[in-house]
């Protein structure tokens, strides 16, 4: 499936989606760094799941990510992902620190990067629920660092056989001097984006 | 160890590479070679035959087909992929008996999801059970942990060279 095969009005609804969840997740990261927080409206791609690893630079790209699987009416998950460079430099932008001052992943770091995705996923999926009438709620998420199509295969082995589509949305945390994107992959299994697309729109 | 994490030192891709992509497998003959990238959960399985300098090489996803799946891509499972493969190396002139066995991946990504963290054990116990049922030592592994790998199957040596970002290189 194909963004290409969704018609305007569900293209819509997902971009709509897209952009309240980046909108409120926006707020979170704010209230919690205490200070402004921008993320831009989130371009919008509909992608087999195979394409996922070229969309990041290839299956061996090192990347930081944040896994959560879904919990209630749909099935699948949610992953973060952000090359290891800009996982980085997300950690001190969150921080207020010069990008650049981090230079590996500690405790630390790794925990900020969660909290981020993990409010990123958050933030996306209570738009999806109320868009869709659906309950949806993301379980403990997961952090790992390391090739990205590893990451990959274990995040879409966990959908089971039957997801092959996944929405991408990729979209730039920024303060006054820095801009930073990441993308988060909404990886539902067949059917629940069956479901959540028949609704979407028409609710 | 982080200064380590990178893969400027990795050699480039040989020309005569042939990649194997998830859930797909392949054979190859010496100056081939035969690769397969970022394994996480998945298994990497490897067949060679010494005498014609020939193998094979299998990414698989998950243990087994479930009862109700479509007849498509059935290499992503390890009980379909790995007699398929010891079939298809018969034809190219590889007996059974002189075929050795090298796995490695099975990683879990994420270890604190419980719902996941097992899928990787369960591809390895897999890919075992489908050697031994064959006949056909396992001669290395690296398997387990919770890091992915990248590995190489050179026919002329039989080595299996399995990369990692926590590793670099290991060769089994």
């Amino acid at each position: 499936m194909r963004l290409s095969d969704l018609s305007d009005i569900q293209i819509d609804a997902l971009r709509e989606v897209g952009n309240i969840g980046a909108s409120h997740a926006a707020t979170a990261l704010s209230q919690m760094v205490g200070k402004p927080i921008q993320l831009s409206p989130p371009t919008l791609d509909l992608i087999p799941q195979k394409e996922i690893p070229r969309a990041l630079g290839g299956p061996e790209q090192l990347v930081g990510a944040v896994y959560s699987r879904l919990l209630g009416d749909i099935e699948g998950g949610m992953l973060f992902m952000a090359p290891r460079d800009a996982s980085l430099a997300l950690a001190d932008l969150m921080h207020g620190r010069e990008v650049g001052t981090s230079k590996s992943f500690g405790r630390d770091e790794e925990a900020l990067i969660t909290h981020v995705g993990s409010i990123l996923a958050s933030a996306h999926l209570a738009a999806v629920a109320r868009f869709s009438d659906l309950n949806v709620l993301p379980a403990t998420p997961a952090f790992a660092l390391d090739m990205a199509g590893a990451i990959l295969d274990m995040a879409t082995a966990g959908v089971g056989l039957k997801g092959d589509t996944a929405l991408l949305l990729r979209t730039n945390f920024s303060d006054e001097d820095t801009s930073i994107e990441v993308i988060l992959f909404f990886l539902p299994d067949q059917d629940s984006l069956d479901t959540l697309l028949g609704r979407l729109g028409v609710v | 160890m982080a200064a380590a994490i990178t893969f400027g030192d990795f050699p480039l891709i040989h020309p005569d590479t042939i990649e194997v992509g998830v859930g797909e497998l392949a054979l190859a003959q010496h100056p081939k070679l035969l690769i397969t990238l970022a394994l996480g959960s998945c298994v990497g399985i490897s067949l060679w035959d010494a005498t014609l300098k020939q193998g094979g090489l299998a990414h698989v996803m998950l243990p087994h087909p479930p009862e109700s799946m479509p007849t498509r891509d059935l290499h992503r499972f390890a009980s379909v992929a790995v007699p398929d493969m010891v079939r298809l190396m018969a034809e190219k002139g590889s007996a059974r008996r002189r075929l050795v066995a090298k796995i490695a991946g099975g990683a879990a990504m994420f270890a604190s999801d419980t719902g996941i963290a097992t899928i990787g054990d369960r591809n390895v116990a897999e890919a075992k059970r489908q050697l031994e049922l064959l006949n056909i030592p396992l001669i290395a592994e690296d398997t387990g942990g919770g890091h992915a790998r990248t590995v190489e199957l050179h026919l002329d040596t039989g080595a299996f060279r399995v990369r990692s970002y926590l590793y670099g290189i290991r060769e089994l």
